[in-house]
């Protein structure tokens, strides 16, 4: 298990600047202290476009401008790219990074293929388990990505440090300027449109025509440009995660894995009553273990996250897999879970919204999706601002067009298509009463004991009695029929 | 695991100005205390003695937490200085 010491990784990065930098520029870069590095971009370049955040949506769009022929400044303010994201551990596949980087997917640095995706209903005392398992290897047809043995289906699981340090690194070698340690602590507003942004410490101005802000789930900046009134509680999720170093051979042989291949393993039913669920996803060496809650239900249960997570690490589905392991990292995150209906105003004059910040990410309790959505979002901000770019024009009526290309793409269409899903998932029955009722169905169709076996729709009637009443559970089939059918 | 094995495993680069800022008068009439069990790394822990919510910005993952559960706007919230602040290594 490499886990990297932090101040040796910094120096992978430096600033790529047309003005060479001095050795002092690239220090304080380096370092994080946005000194002389930040005032002399600001003071000596002019910069088309400035992008707000290294994370998988902000580099997307900082790429896709470099190659328009833009002059685009990324603001981190992280040590380095990937120093504040986190995630669960997969993300979904999407071809967006493959039209920004040739063989993406063969270079990038992720560390499993899925090929193998669980979902388990846990109760006290049983798991009941759906395993999707895709054909193994050079068997199956081409999809997805990769070369012929790494393909998957669904994603690739990866750790955010290497992953966004290592596509910020691919946009600094297009021309983009990346200064890491840099907080924006406002935008620069002047009749109506974003003209700049104010970076924090140095008190700072850079100006630009165009802003585009990728500034993650709390979304700061898009609400103070009143795009958005702010996230409430009930519209986001908390994630905590803990990651497990094993062998990698002990993780082949406890997922019953070969070569790169990976699983992740979803599970309903172990938050206690909070609305949430938890995973386990296989790293190359290591094993992502967390929760994810709403944050309004974790709120009314009142239930600390990480005493959760002690519990569902220790339960009956999950010990076993981590049966010797060393727990090495910690971590926590907000995300957006509210579809549609958080999504804010995604443009107005010279400022685009994309990723996380825009709300672009769900789960419809089957999928987990939010890196593909802010990949994706990030290419078209930025085809977006080439244009007007190329116009002269950032006007809210052409910044608008952002918004109706998304619609094109799967990114607002999915989260469209799965709104009803997604409201779905916020019913506290979901998460406690079905968890049981599936249990106790199973249970008893699998119970042998010398008394006579019973039929389907009468056990079902038994595991159903006294939890949950038949007229409410034949319209909460029919909300999931509408959701998901 | 007990979280405090847990909080150790995090990697900081600590500012000596702390980022967010409670107004002890509004925590003082909060019925609710929700931050003092959301927040993830346990920033915020209820001091029976002092009575008065005791804040530590050090372990904080800035993650948000505090700032959505809280329905009485008692925090001045803010991301740390650049490059300042928690530092995933692998997560």
């Amino acid at each position: 298990m490499r886990l990297p010491e932090v101040g040796m990784a910094t120096s992978r990065l430096t600033p790529s600047g047309q003005s060479g930098g001095s050795a002092e520029d690239r220090a304080s870069a380096l370092t994080g202290s946005p000194g002389p590095a930040a005032e002399r971009a600001s003071a000596t370049t002019s910069f088309d476009a400035i992008v707000v955040g290294a994370g998988p949506a902000g580099t997307s769009a900082a790429l896709g401008l470099a190659q328009a022929g833009a002059k685009v400044l990324l603001l981190e303010r992280g040590e380095y790219p990937g120093a504040k994201n986190m995630f669960g551990g997969m993300m979904a596949y999407c071809p967006a990074p493959e039209q920004l980087v040739p063989d993406f997917w063969k270079r990038a640095p992720w560390e499993r293929a899925v090929t193998r995706r669980v979902l388990s209903i846990t109760s006290k005392g049983s798991t009941t388990s759906l395993m999707f398992q895709a054909a193994s290897g050079s068997d199956r047809p081409a999809v997805g990505a990769g070369s012929t043995s790494d393909q998957s289906l669904t994603g690739f699981t990866l750790f955010r440090p290497h992953f966004d340090r290592w596509y910020a690194e691919q946009a600094v070698a297009e021309g983009v300027t990346l200064l890491s340690g840099c907080r924006v602590e406002g935008l620069v507003l002047r009749k109506g449109a974003v003209r700049g942004v104010q970076v924090a410490g140095i008190g700072d101005i850079v100006e630009a025509p165009l802003v585009i802000v990728c500034d993650g789930t709390l979304s700061l900046l898009a609400k103070e440009a009143g795009l958005h009134k702010g996230f409430k509680a009930e519209q986001v999720a908390l994630g905590v995660r803990a990651l497990y170093a094993l062998t990698e051979e002990e993780i082949d042989e406890r997922f019953g894995l070969v070569g790169r291949e990976g699983a992740t393993q979803e599970f309903l039913g172990c938050t206690e009553g909070v609305r949430g669920g938890g995973f386990v996803y296989t790293q190359t060496d290591a094993l992502s273990v967390g929760l994810v809650f709403h944050l309004d239900s974790l709120k009314q249960r009142g239930i600390p996250p990480y005493e959760l997570l002690e519990r569902f690490v220790a339960s009956g589905p999950v010990a076993p897999m981590l049966r010797g392991a060393r727990m090495v990292e910690y971590s926590a995150h907000l995300l957006p879970e509210a579809g549609m209906r958080m999504v804010p105003r995604l443009s107005m004059a010279g400022l685009l919204v994309a990723g996380d910040a825009a709300g672009f990410c769900y789960t419809n309790g089957l999928t987990q999706e939010g890196m593909n959505l802010a990949m994706t979002s990030g290419l078209i901000a930025a085809k977006t601002g080439a244009e007007a770019l190329a116009a002269g024009d950032f006007s809210a009526g052409r910044l608008g067009r952002y918004k109706e290309e998304l619609k094109e793409t799967f990114v607002l269409r999915d989260l469209a298509t799965y709104g009803r899903a997604i409201d779905f998932l916020h019913h506290d029955r979901l998460f406690t009463l079905y968890p049981q009722v599936i249990s106790a169905l199973m249970e008893d169709l699998y119970r042998s004991d010398g008394t006579p076996k019973q039929r389907i729709m009468r056990l079902a009637r038994r595991a159903t009695k006294g939890r949950v009443p038949a007229r409410r559970m034949l319209a909460d089939l029919l909300e999931a029929g509408r959701g998901y059918l | 695991m007990i979280p405090d094995e847990l909080f150790d495993l995090v990697s900081y680069r600590i500012h000596p100005e702390a980022h967010i800022k409670l107004d002890q008068e509004i925590c003082k009439g909060c019925e609710h205390r929700a931050c003092t069990f959301s927040c993830p790394a346990r920033c915020y822990i209820w001091s029976e003695e002092r009575s008065q919510v005791d804040f530590a910005y050090e372990a904080c993952l800035e993650c948000g937490t505090c700032l959505l559960v809280c329905d009485r706007d008692a925090l001045d919230w803010h991301y740390p200085h650049g490059g300042y602040g928690v530092r995933f290594r692998l997560t």
